[in-house]
């Protein structure tokens, strides 16, 4: 068999599998777009840009863009913070290999719950009435805060959430990162008259560099796919204070106003956005790792 | 004023100790070189005088100062590593000076210090490249910079040579005794090249099984080892041993007889020893002079300038050094033997010298 062959064998049916269900939804979507279909009756019609050119007079589309960027600003970086600074403080104080591994062990459980069940986790700690959250402002003598039912702070209470699974994953990932660094430099500059901070914010997080953006980007493109979070905890209220792109598509689409063409081109338009911008953080990703 | 002092060090992983109860001194601006086999504990002593591992007891002071609980950046001494430790996101200029930065020395005062560091280094072309754009030699440059930049009272070395090749070791090696000559830092260099050692060391300290063998200047340890252990370790190609009796004044090993100097070993008549003869201290003789070591030859190694060879003297290997081995050839006989006062004699048992001390 020659290589052509193999790689083409091999990579078939992958790519048959990834065909079929990726481009067939889209180009799905992409054709309910142009029509004027809803579920409130059988017929539909061509109507062209119509769908695209309602949404970029909608005011709850922009909304919703902003709590996109919004979200994924404070979850990418929420998330790659806490990390950060949780690695390097089990690093520096926790030295013994049993207690690394049971912190690392216990670090891991949330990201392994289910979306749905850590969601009504935090539901119950957040409550104003008989939530943990709310119990601990009371000590302080501040509260009851609706932590989810008050605008200001309902995205920041789910993005919580988000970086309290994803910042202890990655919180394990870099202990294991930062155990596979040369010493030699490290202890260079301990040499050098470096405190511990400055040892880890000048040679082991720069070390670091090429795996801590690679991290985010994977962070950046989980956090697109929040919707099942943010649906059982907030279902994009209090109003439209934690309505991302995904979930005001779905609550036009299918849930109460059925217009599933304008759903469709929202999707669609969602799709270029987020395509184009990756293509650019990626490449620049690559440029900095470098 | 840096000299180095150390009292009763021990080192301990576990309940097994690899360092027991060792003392050392060094005088300011002295050159010592820590040598020995690997796990010898050499490594371990010099990065406890650096404060990269603790002292599990005993004290180190550095110039006075009782430096055993100071962290490594508080006790005025510079490292070279064997890997050059170099950071590898900095540029070279990034990377000698980070140490300055750290102490808040003024900009201008930095620049300075390394336009001069990087002068005496010739280091003035790189200071923009990063590590992994340079060659090991040039690494090796970087990091002896970013060490001298810091002015230290003790500079050390952690095998800094042995990731080279054989020419730039050589010229690296002689580039740092001329800085230990211009500087006079005082110097714990460690390595496991005798040769090394001995081409740059003021004094010698070589250990075994974490304590030490024996110390002295590279002329002392070469001629006098005080032990069989030293005698062997130092030298290329290494010492013959023959086990050997003492009889009416002769050192005789199979059909070897070597008349000893009166009064130079202390023998007893009919004592077993064992007899030390460096090749480089042999040559070529007359079959009929005294002391003659007859044998035959096995193997001829030509070494450019002189000649290693192996000749099987009594069924067992024997080796010596001569210019004139071009004129031998495997299956000759050979007559050879040890210029006088310089055989070595070593108790069987203890493996100690038995060289009188004023001899």
């Amino acid at each position: 068999m020659t290589r052509q062959r193999f790689i083409f064998l091999t990579l078939a049916p992958a790519t048959l599998v990834l065909v079929t269900l990726a481009l067939v939804s889209t180009g799905g979507a992409l054709w309910f777009s142009v029509m004027n279909r809803a579920l409130r009756s059988p017929d539909s019609e061509f109507v062209g840009a119509y769908n695209y050119l309602r949404l970029l007079r909608d005011k709850r589309f922009f909304n919703a863009l902003e709590i996109s960027a919004i979200w994924e600003v404070v979850t990418v970086a929420g998330t790659l913070i806490v990390a950060v600074l949780l690695a390097v403080l089990v690093h520096e104080t926790v030295k013994r290999a049993l207690w690394r591994n049971l912190i690392c062990f216990a670090f891991l459980a949330p990201v392994l719950l289910p979306r749905v069940a850590a969601a009504f986790i935090w539901r119950f700690l957040y409550s104003p009435s008989l939530g943990l959250a709310n119990w601990f402002a009371g000590l302080f003598g501040i509260g009851p805060i609706e932590f989810l039912a008050d605008p200001k702070i309902a995205l920041l209470s789910v993005a919580v959430v988000d970086i309290w699974q994803w910042g202890l994953f990655f919180t394990v990932i870099l202990v294991k990162l930062l155990e596979t660094l040369p010493q030699d430099p490290i202890e260079a500059a301990m040499l050098d008259n470096a405190r511990t901070w400055e040892i880890h914010a000048f040679v082991t997080l720069p070390m670091l560099r090429g795996p801590i953006i690679s991290l985010a980007l994977v962070k950046a493109v989980e956090s697109l796919r929040s919707f099942d979070l943010i649906f059982v905890m907030t279902g994009g209220g209090p109003g439209t204070a934690t309505e991302t792109l995904d979930l005001y598509a779905y609550q036009s689409g299918i849930n109460l106003g059925g217009r599933i063409s304008y759903a469709s081109a929202m999707s669609i338009l969602l799709l270029v956005v987020t395509t184009v911008a990756f293509t650019f953080i990626w490449r620049a990703g690559k440029k900095w790792s470098r | 004023m840096a000299n180095i002092s150390c009292t009763g060090i021990t080192k301990s992983y576990g309940a097994h100790p690899v360092i027991d109860g060792l003392d050392l001194t060094v005088a300011d601006h002295e050159f010592v070189v820590f040598l020995g086999p690997s796990g010898c504990g050499k490594s371990t002593m010099l990065r406890m005088i650096a404060g990269l591992e603790e002292v599990t007891a005993g004290r180190i002071t550095i110039g006075g100062t009782d430096v055993t609980d100071l962290h490594p950046g508080a006790r005025g001494v510079a490292m070279v590593f064997q890997s050059y430790a170099l950071y590898p996101h900095m540029t070279v200029a990034d990377n000698i000076t980070f140490g300055l930065r750290r102490l808040g020395v003024p900009k201008d005062e930095v620049a300075r210090r390394l336009r001069d560091v990087a002068a005496m280094l010739g280091l003035d072309a790189l200071l923009d490249r990063k590590p992994k754009n340079m060659s090991g030699g040039q690494q090796q440059r970087v990091a002896m910079a970013r060490a001298m930049i810091k002015t230290p009272k003790v500079f050390l070395f952690d095998e800094p040579l042995s990731n080279l090749d054989a020419k730039l070791r050589e010229k690296l090696r002689t580039e740092i005794r001329k800085m230990h000559n211009a500087l006079k830092t005082t110097t714990i260099f460690v390595t496991h090249d005798q040769l090394e050692a001995m081409t740059i060391a003021d004094r010698i300290v070589l250990m075994r099984a974490g304590a030490i063998e024996q110390q002295g200047t590279p002329d002392e340890i070469f001629d006098r080892p005080a032990t069989r252990f030293v005698a062997d370790f130092i030298g290329s190609p290494t010492m013959n041993f023959r086990m050997g009796i003492i009889r009416n004044g002769v050192a005789e090993a199979g059909s070897i007889r070597i008349p000893l100097p009166p009064g130079r070993f202390a023998v007893a008549e009919g004592q077993e020893v064992e007899l030390g003869l460096r090749p480089a201290r042999m040559g070529l003789v007359a079959g009929d002079a005294p002391g003659a070591i007859h044998g035959r030859v096995v193997l001829i190694e030509n070494m450019g300038a002189e000649g290693q060879v192996i000749a099987e003297v009594n069924g067992a290997e024997m080796s010596f050094v001569t210019k004139e081995f071009r004129r031998l050839a495997p299956g000759d006989a050979v007559s050879f033997a040890l210029s006088p006062d310089h055989l070595h004699i070593f108790d069987r048992a203890s493996g100690r010298s038995l060289l009188n001390k004023d001899a």
